[in-house]
């Protein structure tokens, strides 16, 4: 776990939904989306939309992808790869591990 | 729209022409007192954008039920005479309702019935709105000067929206009487079905909707003052709900009153000490005594059940079958009727079944009664529009006369069979007809 930051624990998002992170505590350039997917795993993607000023940590989670909540491009929760229109640009994915219910962040690290 | 009206942008200016929207006199088509109704509020186009103008963006309209929304971005679709209007939960739990027309080009930027969403995004060119209807979104934003500002072009919402038992209405008047004091005595009747117990009403299934060819008075009309109808247009559903394949004598010749509000609302009803709820399973499920504790035994053995009810202009509702209605308006000539069930939320589950199923035989879509009413109102409007038949003027004289403070019900009250509601209701009509609606005066008037 070195270099992991603790920064939620696991019951506090719900699945299909997220919770931004500020980047005064993951350290990086934008505000990094903690989003669980309904069968439970938890990602890490930008939160940002690379499209407009959206929180994909406000987006719908759902197989292995957010959708914006805005305009609704999706990206894959594992890479970060945009999926379709409007957005065209991929996202950053970050490393996420969940131990004893807790949920730490590699930012910068792929997952 | 008058300068300083309704959304006036804050660069650049529209002067709307005020010939655009004429002002047509309706004083000699509604005779109150003569109970006399001209064909033409049924049929013309221009009375209609009129109506549109005066009734409809000026009197407090029923949305939805207070049970749709239960958490923050839970949304309903609907309209305010024909316009369409997003009811939504804000973040702080709070009801709103706002236009549903992107303030670009306006397209819709909610188009589905119902569901739960954190924004309402434009599908045209995406401009996106929070759930406090802020412009939050707009692709391409560079391509505006410095001087657009977001905060400016928020969706258009409706100033004032209120509840009463449950029930969750607006209004585009922007300084109107509150709910409260519009509904006036029809409050003591709508509480009869609202406020059986503490815990009041929920919603039971979806929203039935469907389009009948009439105008949408003629619905409105009949359920605020016509039991005249039953036995003659009814007659087959009586027969077929008689045990015995023919109805009582006291089922038939019932005796009741009708309340007139001089606010255009009514409400017929039945009166007898053991009027009771028709489904079987609601009737044995009811504690009559707590009810006439709670209610009083006036309501219990009038209101509470078998009746009909209009709130002006378009909101109606049956007690005995926990149907409630509105009547929207789609030109002159159409309706489209939207139609929940209502059970009190103390109900058990089998009890709400049991309501629902009735209510569904009853006054569904495809209900034994309901069929009746839609073919009535259908076969008046399809020949409305001949010159000759026009021109004839129709029959609302029953009671002249009648109108009166009884020792048991609150306001004024008519006979059972009476069309004393519907002159208030035509009343009512005509005095907002004829009157400047806010969006209509100057500043100074």
């Amino acid at each position: 776990m070195s270099n992991g930051i603790r920064v939620a624990a696991l019951e506090d998002i719900p699945e299909g939904e997220g919770i931004a992170v500020d980047r005064a505590v993951t350290g990086t350039e934008d505000d990094i989306a903690l989003l669980r997917d309904d069968d439970g795993t938890v990602w890490a993607l930008n939160n940002t939309c690379t499209h407009a000023e959206a929180s994909l940590a406000e987006g719908w989670v759902e197989g292995g992808y957010v959708e914006c909540p805005l305009h609704a491009s999706k990206f894959c929760l594992k890479s970060g790869a945009v999926q379709g229109l409007p957005a065209t640009r991929d996202t950053l994915a970050h490393r996420v591990e969940v131990l004893d219910g807790e949920v730490y962040l590699f930012p910068g690290q792929q997952p | 729209m008058q300068s300083g009206g309704l959304a006036a942008p804050a660069c650049g200016a529209l002067q709307r022409p005020t010939d655009l929207n004429p002002n047509i006199d309706v004083s000699g088509l509604v005779d109150r007192e003569g109970g006399l109704v001209d064909r033409a509020i049924f049929t013309d186009e221009q009375i209609y954008r009129q109506e549109l103008r005066r009734v409809f963006a000026t009197s407090w309209l029923f949305l939805a039920h207070v049970d749709q929304f239960h958490k923050p971005g839970d949304f309903f679709t609907t309209y305010m005479g024909e316009d369409p209007v997003i009811v939504t939960m804000d973040k702080t739990r709070k009801i709103r309702a706002f236009l549903n027309s992107c303030r670009h080009r306006g397209a819709r930027v909610c188009r589905a019935d119902f569901g739960a969403t954190r924004n309402f995004t434009c599908t045209y060119h995406g401009w996106a709105y929070d759930l406090e209807g802020q412009l939050i979104s707009i692709p391409n934003k560079e391509g505006y000067s410095d001087s657009f500002r977001a905060a400016d072009w928020g969706l258009v919402e409706v100033p004032h929206v209120d509840s009463y038992h449950g029930l969750i209405f607006g209004t585009w008047n922007p300084t109107p009487e509150s709910l409260r004091d519009s509904l006036g005595d029809m409050a003591w009747y709508m509480d009869a079905m609202l406020d059986h117990d503490p815990q009041g009403t929920v919603v039971v299934g979806g929203v039935h909707k469907w389009v009948l060819e009439g105008n949408w008075k003629l619905a409105a009309e009949q359920f605020a003052s016509d039991w005249y109808h039953v036995n003659m247009s009814h007659a087959s559903a009586l027969t077929v709900l008689a045990p015995s394949g023919k109805p009582k004598d006291e089922v038939v010749h019932r005796t009741g009153r009708q309340y007139v509000d001089p606010k255009g609302h009514g409400h017929g009803f039945p009166v007898h000490p053991r009027n009771r709820f028709d489904a079987q399973t609601v009737h044995e499920w009811m504690d009559y005594a707590a009810l006439r504790e709670r209610l009083g035994d006036a309501r219990v053995e009038g209101p509470l059940t078998t009746g009909h009810a209009n709130v002006f202009p378009n909101f109606s509702y049956l007690p005995v079958n926990g149907s409630i209605r509105i009547w929207h308006p789609k030109g002159p000539d159409r309706m489209e009727v939207w139609a929940w069930t209502i059970v009190d939320e103390s109900m058990p589950e089998h009890v709400r079944e049991a309501q629902r199923l009735y209510n569904l035989r009853t006054f569904g879509p495809s209900g034994i009664f309901e069929q009746d009413d839609g073919e009535n109102w259908s076969e008046v409007q399809a020949i409305s529009h001949g010159f000759i038949t026009n021109s004839v003027p129709l029959n609302y004289q029953m009671g002249i006369g009648s109108e009166r403070h009884d020792d048991r019900h609150r306001g004024i009250t008519s006979e059972l069979y009476s069309d004393a509601a519907a002159r208030a209701f035509y009343g009512r009509w005509r005095e907002l007809m004829n009157t400047h609606a806010w969006h209509e005066r100057k500043d100074n008037e």
